[in-house]
C-alpha cells in the first residue's frame, strides 16, 4: 500500500512551503506520494522537480487551492 | 489576484543586489546632510538643501531599490523577459550614482554645467532602463493587476524624469519654463505616479504571499493605475492653463485615491490568515499609516488656502511621504525579498544535496527588529523636527544611523549567501569526476 504525506503550505510564508516539500522528498519511499496544498502555483518547485526525476500532477479546488500530487517518475 | 512566480528568467542575483545595497548609502548621505545643515534644510521645500535631500531620497534611496526590484520581479511575477539584464544593471546602476551625486551637488552650489550633465546622465541611464523593462513589461505573457500597474508606473517614469530635465535646464535660465508648476507636475509624477502605482503593483503580489492575506479586490487593480492617470493628466494640465481653485479638486481626487490603496492594505493585513508578528507587516502598516496621514494633511491643504501656504505643512507631507511611507515599505520589502531571493538561488545551486539555510537564517531577526524601531524613532524625530527646527541635526542623525543599520543588515544576509554558495562550490569540486 503507497504511502501519502500531506503538506499544508496554505497558511506558510514562502519559502517554508518549498523547504517542507523538499525535506519529504529526501524521505520519500518509491511508491510514496506527496500532497502539496497552496494557493499559487508554484513554478520553482516545479523546476526542482523537473530536474531531479519526480512527476507530479496538479488541480485547482473550489476555494482557489492548488492541490498537487509529487511522485518518483 | 492570488500570485504565480516563474524563476526561469531571474536575472543573476547580482543584479538586484548591487541596487539594494547602494539604495541606503543614499539614505546616510541625506541623514548626514540633514544632520550638517541643520535647521536652515527645513526652512523651505525650495531651498537648495531641501532640493538635495529629496533628490537624494527619490533618484537615490528609493530609485536605486525601486530599479533594482523591477529587473527582479518582472522576470519572477510577470514572466516577461528582461534584455541582457547584467549588462543593463552595469550600465544603469553606476550612471544613477553619478548623475544623482552630480546633481545633488549642483543644488548644494550653484547650479552649473555638472548639474546639467547629471541630470542628462539620469535621464539617459533611466532612458535605457525604461526601453529595456517597458519592453518586457508590454510583452510580459501574464496579464494581471500587476502588470498593469508597472505600465502606467514606468510612463510615469518618464513623464517625471523628462520634467525634471526641463527643471534642470530652467533653474540654468536656459529655458523660459514656470518652475513652480513644473515642479508641482514633476513631483506629482514621480510621488503618485511612478512611486505609488509601483508600490501598489509590487504589493498586488507580495502582501497576500509573504502576509498571508486574502487577495486584494479586483476592483482596487483597476481603478488606481487608470485612476491616478487620469488624475495625474488633469493635474499636469496646470503647464498650459493659469492655476484656479479646480487644482485643489484634482488634488483631492488623488489623495483618496491613494488613501483607498492604505485602507484597502490595512483592511487585508486585518484579514491575514497566520497572526504572527512580522517585520515586513509592521514596516508596511507604517507605511500605509503614513499614506493615511498625507491623505488627511493633503485634504487640509487643498480645503484651507492657509495651510496650502505654509512650508511646514509641505515639508510634513514630504517627510510623511519619502521617510514614512516610501522608505518603510522599500526596507519592509528588502527584508523579505533579500532571504528569499537568498534561498531561492542557493535552492538552486545545491539542487537537492544541499538544502540552504532556512530563510530566519539569513538576516537576523533581532537586527531586523531593532533597525525597524530605529527606522520609526528618525521618522518621529523628523516630523517633530518640521514644527520644532533644533531637533533637525538630531533627526538627520537618526536616520542616517537608521539606513546604517539598514545596511549592514543586507550586507550580512548577502555574507550569508556568499558563505553557502562557497561551500556549494566546494562540495561540488570534492564529488567532481
Amino acid at each position: 500500500m503507497s504511502s501519502q504525506r500531506v503538506i499544508d503550505g496554505r497558511d506558510m510564508q514562502p519559502p517554508e512551503p518549498l523547504e517542507l516539500t523538499l525535506a519529504a522528498l529526501d524521505t520519500l519511499p518509491p511508491d510514496g506520494e506527496i500532497v502539496l496544498l497552496l494557493y499559487c502555483q508554484p513554478h520553482p518547485l516545479y523546476q526542482i522537480l523537473r530536474r531531479n526525476g519526480y512527476a507530479w500532477t496538479e488541480s485547482m479546488q473550489a476555494d482557489g487551492t492548488t492541490e498537487i500530487h509529487i511522485r518518483k517518475a | 489576484m492570488h500570485p504565480n512566480m516563474s524563476f526561469e528568467q531571474a536575472p543573476p542575483i547580482s543584479v538586484p543586489y548591487r541596487f539594494f545595497l547602494t539604495a541606503p548609502l543614499f539614505g546616510i548621505a541625506a541623514g548626514l546632510l540633514l544632520a550638517l545643515t541643520g535647521a536652515d534644510a527645513l526652512g523651505s521645500r525650495w531651498t537648495g538643501e531641501a532640493l538635495a535631500l529629496t533628490h537624494l531620497m527619490v533618484a537615490g534611496f528609493m530609485l536605486q531599490a525601486m530599479c533594482g526590484a523591477l529587473l527582479q520581479f518582472i522576470p519572477v511575477a510577470a514572466g516577461g523577459n528582461i534584455w541582457r539584464p547584467s549588462l543593463v544593471a552595469g550600465v544603469v546602476h553606476p550612471a544613477l550614482i553619478v548623475g544623482v551625486v552630480l546633481l545633488v551637488s549642483g543644488f548644494l552650489a550653484v547650479p552649473g554645467s555638472a548639474f546639467v550633465a547629471g541630470a542628462g546622465l539620469i535621464v539617459a541611464a533611466l532612458s535605457g532602463y525604461v526601453a529595456v523593462v517597458g519592453f518586457a513589461l508590454f510583452r510580459a505573457p501574464v496579464q494581471s493587476a500587476t502588470i498593469v500597474a508597472l505600465r502606467v508606473a514606468v510612463l510615469a517614469l518618464v513623464v517625471t524624469y523628462g520634467l525634471g530635465f526641463t527643471l534642470a535646464q530652467g533653474l540654468r535660465g536656459s529655458y523660459g519654463v514656470s518652475l513652480i508648476e513644473v515642479t508641482h507636475v514633476h513631483a506629482a509624477w514621480g510621488l503618485g505616479g511612478w512611486s505609488l502605482l509601483l508600490l501598489s503593483g509590487v504589493s498586488y503580489y507580495v502582501v497576500p504571499m509573504f502576509q498571508l492575506t486574502p487577495p486584494y479586490p479586483v476592483w482596487l487593480g483597476r481603478l488606481l493605475p487608470w485612476g491616478l492617470l487620469a488624475v495625474l493628466l488633469v493635474w499636469a494640465t496646470q503647464l498650459l492653463r493659469p492655476a484656479s481653485e479646480a487644482y485643489s479638486w484634482v488634488l483631492l481626487a488623488g489623495l483618496l485615491l491613494a488613501g483607498t490603496f492604505a485602507a484597502v492594505t490595512l483592511r487585508l493585513q486585518a484579514r491575514r490568515r497566520r497572526r504572527v508578528p512580522d517585520v515586513t507587516l509592521t514596516f508596511f502598516r507604517g507605511g500605509m499609516a503614513s499614506l493615511l496621514a498625507i491623505v488627511a494633511a493633503g485634504i487640509a491643504v487643498a480645503l484651507a488656502p492657509t495651510f496650502a501656504g505654509s512650508q511646514r505643512g509641505a515639508l510634513l507631507i514630504g517627510m510623511l511621504a519619502l521617510v514614512g511611507l516610501f522608505v518603510s515599505v522599500i526596507t519592509g520589502m528588502l527584508y523579505k525579498i533579500v532571504p528569499f531571493l537568498n534561498w531561492l538561488h542557493l535552492q538552486r545551486l545545491g539542487g537537492l544535496t544541499v538544502l540552504p539555510p532556512n530563510m530566519k537564517q539569513m538576516i537576523p531577526e533581532r537586527a531586523m527588529v531593532g533597525q525597524m524601531r530605529l527606522h520609526f524613532a528618525a521618522l518621529a524625530a523628523l516630523l517633530v523636527a518640521v514644527a520644532w527646527p533644533p531637533l533637525t541635526s538630531v533627526a538627520g542623525l537618526l536616520f542616517a544611523a537608521s539606513c546604517a543599520w539598514l545596511e549592514w543588515n543586507l550586507l550580512s544576509g548577502v555574507r550569508v549567501y556568499l558563505d553557502f554558495r562557497d561551500r556549494i562550490r566546494a562540495a561540488d569540486a570534492c564529488h567532481a569526476p
